[in-house]
């Protein structure tokens, strides 16, 4: 009984420290995104006005700075930035006219349907040719896996995106992203259509360092004892493969997917330009060359807690593939 | 059972390609004109515009005084007829009749008088008040209007063409509905219907432009983030209209698409900070200048479509490039100017450029730093982003920097802001002298041509002689439409009015 109350103790403490150091994490970069902002040259104003700020005189600029609230102390536009964004109220964009809550309402959907299209197909097709590799190491056909994996670390996805737009619409005619983009609750075909190709550019650059995880995690699997006995008591090669082997190497795949859904977040900013969709990545991107601080700072902050989140998960994920962890 | 499972698999996968690429969305209708726009609109309000997206858009929903035409003349707008008085300090302005606004209202000089009252008030932050401060009080009554001038100022006429002189309506104005989504209202051949922040900005047509109704059902300025990914969607059929500035992309253009080049009025030039060291010597300018071939820098970042040309780009008052210390590159008197600066070893410094700003300017950077190195000069490129650029640009915080300025039609509007010792960039522009000062003067009094020619003839080479700047090229515009697009007249002041005049087949 005291034994059980101990492990209790001992889990529940764990998962303190583990929120714990997920909310320092998320102060950190609070802090770090508020300052990177403000030492970079230029802000709001010459984010609004461009060129066009040298025809503002000393007085019209001094009340830019207040209507954009940035006359403040640096540590009480912190202060107040902070306080809104924990009451839910993310800013305001300037250039939009709208909230960035409501900016936000409408992009995150995009990019994280984006970024679980873009796991799912890499997670399939890293596994499938992790897989077909590590049946065989060193023949022709893990050659060719690992010549696929190569391939997707070293063609850069504006590359592939281009080059997949470019084809469809001058031989196909065919560029549903150029048309206004539909959320799959309004019309799931066009949405299909609108994320079929970003998320297979995705997934393809997810997949490569998957399937690389994957076919080292089999490969050092395969090689132990109870493998070898599966085998002995005859029990089926297809059946060792899934039950055995590749249950026992998922760990690595999990967290490499995990760090990868996390990166996807953050990382489809071209992706999402290239095929027009009115994302996260574009939202961050373009406030940021406007300098719209609050659209910046919520911005990254709801990214920051989604990759947070995700690593927690990724850990509870561990816990229901790997008993031991328990 | 396993054939039957592959059957299935390349069944379901053929059908699922078939699907996608036979099901092509839907081409929109025939009077539907979806223009392509790399960046979103920015505001609702025209005369604070200052993003090329924000002035096309709103350009089509908002009238001005007057217009500029396809050959750069100065046409009737809403203003039919005008004139100066003898000493060019009072402008009178008699206005169209029967002009409404979108929401049902008459236009009349009560909102010329409001509106021009509400660039003039520096708390509006309107972008053209600079262009205009000469105006001492402004009188309106029924269908006149009258400018009185603080000065002769007969430039003043071509500054009141397009987006930032937008006319607004005086009740509005008195509402404080000025770019309020609810409330967009102008005198324009296209009404505003919606803003999707980051996806479209749709307008219809205004069946009461004074103008005639316009042949186009609607305009849909949809945001497509790269040049590249417009031009498929022109080649898909979903785009019926783009402005391209990439030369690179513009030579994939194919044939199945019409395409405009047309020489505008922006220019590109090195800028030259000639107040910091080693700027503020003359011989280090000229040098600089004279080692520089502009042909070269046309030829390798523009891809040979623009054209060399000097400070002035106004086509009444155009600059005569071969009017200079260099025409050609000449490294020999390059080096004799490095060494009469104190520099017979050569020199280095930095140049700051914003590649994002323009699609050649990185090209120009490329190519200005291997042909200076050439004459003994190293030149290092600083880049940076758009922001950035603006804010140290602004600060003058720069030796050299590569911009793409924006042109005007009068020579006026266009310089004296930057080259004379009062003008609000003249800090930016780094060089002024009391010639220029006197010759800007007489320059905005004279109403005369022949006199205007000689006075701007002479201010270009006052900054040529000075290499206040080195003026590089101008670089072409892009227009691409669909085929069945057609009625387009380009505009070289880079407004998309005349989609007022389109016809889709």
């Amino acid at each position: 009984m005291q034994g059980i109350s101990k492990l209790r103790r001992l889990v529940f403490s764990s998962t303190f420290i583990r929120i714990a150091s997920a909310i320092t994490t998320l102060f950190g970069i609070s802090v770090f995104v508020f300052l990177v902002l403000r030492v970079i040259p230029g802000n709001t104003i010459t984010g609004a006005f461009g060129i066009e700020t040298g025809a503002l005189n000393p007085q019209q600029i001094a009340e830019l700075r207040h209507y954009y609230g940035i006359d403040q102390p640096m540590v009480m536009q912190y202060i107040s930035w902070m306080r809104s964004f924990l009451s839910g109220n993310f800013g305001y964009s300037f250039a939009t006219g709208r909230s960035v809550f409501t900016l936000t309402k409408v992009a995150l959907p995009v990019t994280v349907e984006l970024a679980f299209i873009g796991t799912i197909l890499g997670v399939i097709m890293g596994i499938a040719i992790g897989m077909f590799s590590a049946r065989k190491p060193g023949s022709l056909r893990d050659f060719g896996g690992q010549l696929f994996g190569l391939l997707a670390l070293a063609i850069p996805g504006f590359v592939l995106s281009t080059a997949i737009v470019t084809i469809m619409a001058n031989k196909f005619h065919y560029f549903p992203n150029s048309l206004e983009y539909m959320p799959p609750w309004k019309d799931p075909w066009m949405n299909f259509q609108q994320m079929m190709f970003p998320g297979l550019v995705l997934g393809i650059a997810v997949a490569a360092p998957v399937m690389r995880t994957t076919r080292s995690a089999l490969l050092e699997t395969v090689d132990k004892d109870f493998v070898r006995t599966a085998f002995g008591k005859g029990v089926p090669s297809r059946k060792v493969q899934f039950k055995h082997v590749l249950r026992n190497s998922l760990i690595p795949i999990v967290t490499m997917t995990g760090i990868q859904f996390g990166y996807l977040l953050g990382g489809a900013v071209i992706v999402e330009k290239i095929f027009a969709l009115p994302g996260m990545g574009r939202q961050v991107l373009e406030a940021i060359t406007r300098r719209e601080y609050a659209t910046v700072q919520s911005s990254v902050m709801v990214f920051a807690i989604m990759f947070v989140t995700i690593n927690i998960l990724t850990d509870l994920v561990y816990r229901r593939v790997d008993p031991r962890i328990k | 059972m396993k054939l039957r499972k592959k059957i299935a698999v390349v069944g379901v996968a053929t059908a699922l390609v078939a699907g996608v690429v036979l099901v092509a969305p839907a081409q929109a209708a025939s009077k539907d004109l979806v223009v392509g726009i790399t960046l979103d609109i920015d505001k609702l309000d025209p005369q604070g515009a200052t993003s090329f997206s924000t002035v096309r858009a709103l350009g089509l929903v908002y009238g001005s005084l007057v217009e500029v035409g396809p050959k750069l003349q100065i046409r009737p707008g809403l203003a039919t007829s005008w004139g100066f008085n003898a000493a060019g300090t009072e402008l009178r302005l008699h206005l169209r009749k029967g002009v409404k606004f979108q929401d049902g209202s008459a236009f009349d000089a009560t909102d010329v008088k409001a509106s021009l009252d509400r660039i003039l008030d520096p708390a509006n932050k309107a972008a053209a008040r600079a262009n205009i401060a000469t105006i001492k009080s402004i009188s309106a009554s029924g269908l006149n209007v009258t400018l009185t001038l603080t000065q002769p100022n007969v430039p003043i006429l071509a500054a009141l063409d397009g987006v930032n002189m937008a006319m607004l309506s005086s009740t509005d104005i008195a509402a404080g509905n000025v770019g309020k989504a609810g409330s967009v209202n102008g005198t324009g051949p296209f009404k505003f219907v919606s803003w999707d922040a980051g996806q479209s900005v749709k307008l219809t047509k205004n069946s009461t432009y004074w103008g005639g109704a316009p042949k186009l059902d609607t305009v849909t300025f949809r945001v497509i983030p790269t040049e590249a990914s417009i031009l498929s969607a022109l080649n898909a059929g979903t785009v019926q209209f783009a402005v391209i500035t990439s030369p690179l992309v513009a030579k994939q253009v194919s044939s199945n698409l019409t395409m405009y080049k047309t020489p505008g009025l922006a220019y590109m030039a090195l800028q030259i900070n000639a107040r910091q060291a080693p700027f503020n010597n003359l011989n280090v300018r000229l040098a600089v200048q004279c080692a520089i071939s502009r042909a070269e820098v046309v030829k390798t970042a523009a891809s040979g479509d623009g054209s060399v040309i000097g400070p002035i780009t106004s086509p009444a008052y155009k600059s005569d490039p071969k009017a200079r210390p260099c025409p050609e590159v000449d490294l020999v008197k390059a080096k004799a100017y490095l060494t009469a600066a104190g520099y017979p070893n050569g020199l280095t410094f930095k140049t700051m450029v914003a590649p994002t700003q323009q699609a050649t300017i990185a090209g120009i950077g490329q190519s200005l730093k291997s042909q200076l190195a050439k004459a003994g000069i190293t030149m290092e490129l600083d880049v940076v982003d758009d922001s950035t650029f603006v804010s140290r640009w602004l600060a003058a915080d720069f030796g050299t920097a590569i911009a793409n300025n924006g042109g005007k039609i009068d020579p006026d509007t266009m310089y004296t802001r930057y080259f004379t010792s009062t003008g609000n960039l003249n800090k930016v522009a780094g060089y002024s002298s009391a010639t220029l000062d006197s010759l800007f003067t007489q320059g905005k009094a004279s109403g005369s041509v022949t006199q205007r020619t000689a006075i701007y003839k002479a201010i270009s080479a006052e900054l040529e002689n000075n290499a206040a700047w080195v003026w590089l090229f101008a670089p072409l515009e892009y227009r691409v439409t669909a085929k069945n697009v057609t009625g387009f007249v380009p505009l070289a002041t880079g407004s998309l009015l005349e989609l007022r005049k389109v016809d889709m087949n």
